[in-house]
């Protein structure tokens, strides 16, 4: 027995309007389905290295060294951005981070080292090279600090080194150490960047000094630096000193003694004297393996 | 030359008597990178796998899951490296909503998910991944 509708003036038998809606379901579903996916696949948020948890999702702090992945998102100023991967360049102590780290005063340069075959990991080969560094400005003109770069697929060429710039003021930890490079000078155990940035750190100051404001109210133990900053050292070059206020700070132009105080900080003195000495340290790439 | 000959041929052939393991070319033998080398590098490394058991997955035929200190792990084997590495991201699929990884180490892709935050750190996370690096 058939049954007989008309919709729209067209006229249709039972069973052919079941088909349809049958057809309409499965659509639906593959349509839902895929959705379902992306919105997986956005969710997903890639990391590697070490960083702070999301507060959102329980504070603290990740300790996983290669890649990885979260379903919360990271922030543009703590946060660099290479090949769909995020890396950490904040300071870790200020999040309870209890492992290795190295002391530094002031801007530098940052080599995120994550090399085309991450991913890749024949037993013959490293596994994955992940990791960052500190490293050499990048002489790339149009590379814009924090600006995204393209995952890399397995396969695909290995492109150059992928420089970014730490902006956090005074003294502050990383749990990485310097590449062999000379524009680092090491004082009493302290990192200090003396080459001379690209425009592109000098571009991206405005909006990537917001990370001191991040860091001004953390109460954690700094790294205490009671020597003299060696010659050239980026924080007492005219050109490099920021006009930016972050109370309570009393910031005394160079040369002389400069004064930071810190909320939570232990007295941090520096002394601007010119220092003509090379930092004789073996410089180690910390990568992930 | 003849004796020279002969010398060097029976040199070969011990030589190459010798690179062959007792194991090598028996089916199922571990092999590097395989689910059992694996497994038996969590243990030496100190943490805990539960018993595997077999696992339907889209993107393994030969797949097996378990958990590691408390952390789900699914283990598939691949007849290539190169298969085991096409599967990572579908593997990363298999962590969803949890914080995991997934990683190709040889033959053998490891997916791991925490998906009862048994691990906040991330610190079973990552030594299960760094013990999938060949020293």
């Amino acid at each position: 027995m058939h049954t007989r509708s008309h919709v729209a003036g067209c006229t249709h038998t039972g069973s052919s309007l079941h088909h349809r809606a049958m057809r309409v379901l499965l659509l639906t579903i593959v349509v839902l389905g895929v959705m379902a996916s992306s919105a997986l696949a956005a969710k997903q948020v890639k990391y590697i290295g070490i960083h702070p948890i999301a507060k959102t999702h329980g504070g603290g702090f990740c300790y996983i060294e290669g890649p990885h992945v979260h379903t919360y998102a990271a922030d543009n100023v703590q946060y660099r951005d290479h090949r769909g991967h995020k890396h950490f360049v904040g300071d870790p102590v200020a999040y309870g981070y209890d492992g290795p780290k190295h002391s530094y005063k002031g801007h530098h340069p940052i080599e995120i080292d994550a090399y085309a075959d991450v991913g890749v990991n024949a037993p013959s080969a490293p596994q994955v090279q992940a990791g960052i560094r500190v490293g050499e400005p990048s002489p790339q003109a149009d590379i814009r600090v924090g600006e995204p770069r393209p995952d890399i697929r397995v396969g695909e060429p290995r492109p150059q080194r992928h420089t970014e710039y730490c902006y956090l003021d005074g003294p502050h930890y990383h749990y990485f150490e310097p590449a062999d490079w000379p524009d680092f000078k090491v004082v009493g155990g302290v990192y200090f960047y003396v080459g001379a940035p690209p425009k592109v750190y000098v571009d991206a100051r405005p909006s990537m000094m917001k990370i001191n404001a991040i860091y001004t109210p953390i109460v954690y133990a700094r790294p205490v630096v009671t020597v003299e900053a060696p010659i050239g050292w980026i924080g007492a070059r005219a050109e490099f000193i920021a006009p930016v206020v972050v109370a309570p700070a009393i910031v005394v132009p160079t040369p002389g003694i400069r004064v930071d105080i810190g909320i939570g900080v232990p007295g941090v003195i520096i002394h601007d004297h010119h220092h003509h000495g090379r930092g004789h340290y073996k410089h180690k790439h910390k990568k992930w393996k | 030359m003849t004796a020279v000959n002969t010398i060097v041929r029976s040199a070969l052939v011990i030589v190459a008597l010798l690179g062959c393991g007792k194991d090598d070319g028996k089916p199922g033998a571990p092999s590097a990178g395989s689910r059992d080398v694996v497994l038996e590098a969590w243990k030496k490394g100190g943490l805990t796998p539960s018993p595997f058991t077999a696992a339907t997955v889209a993107f393994g035929k030969d797949c097996q899951s378990g958990t590691v200190n408390g952390v789900d792990v699914l283990v598939c084997q691949y007849a290539t490296d190169e298969e085991a590495r096409a599967a990572e991201d579908k593997a990363l699929e298999w962590v969803g909503e949890a914080t995991g990884i997934a990683r190709a180490a040889g033959k053998v892709v490891v997916a791991a998910a925490d998906r009862r935050k048994a691990d906040p750190s991330g610190r079973t996370l990552n030594q299960l991944t760094k013990l999938l690096t060949p020293k």
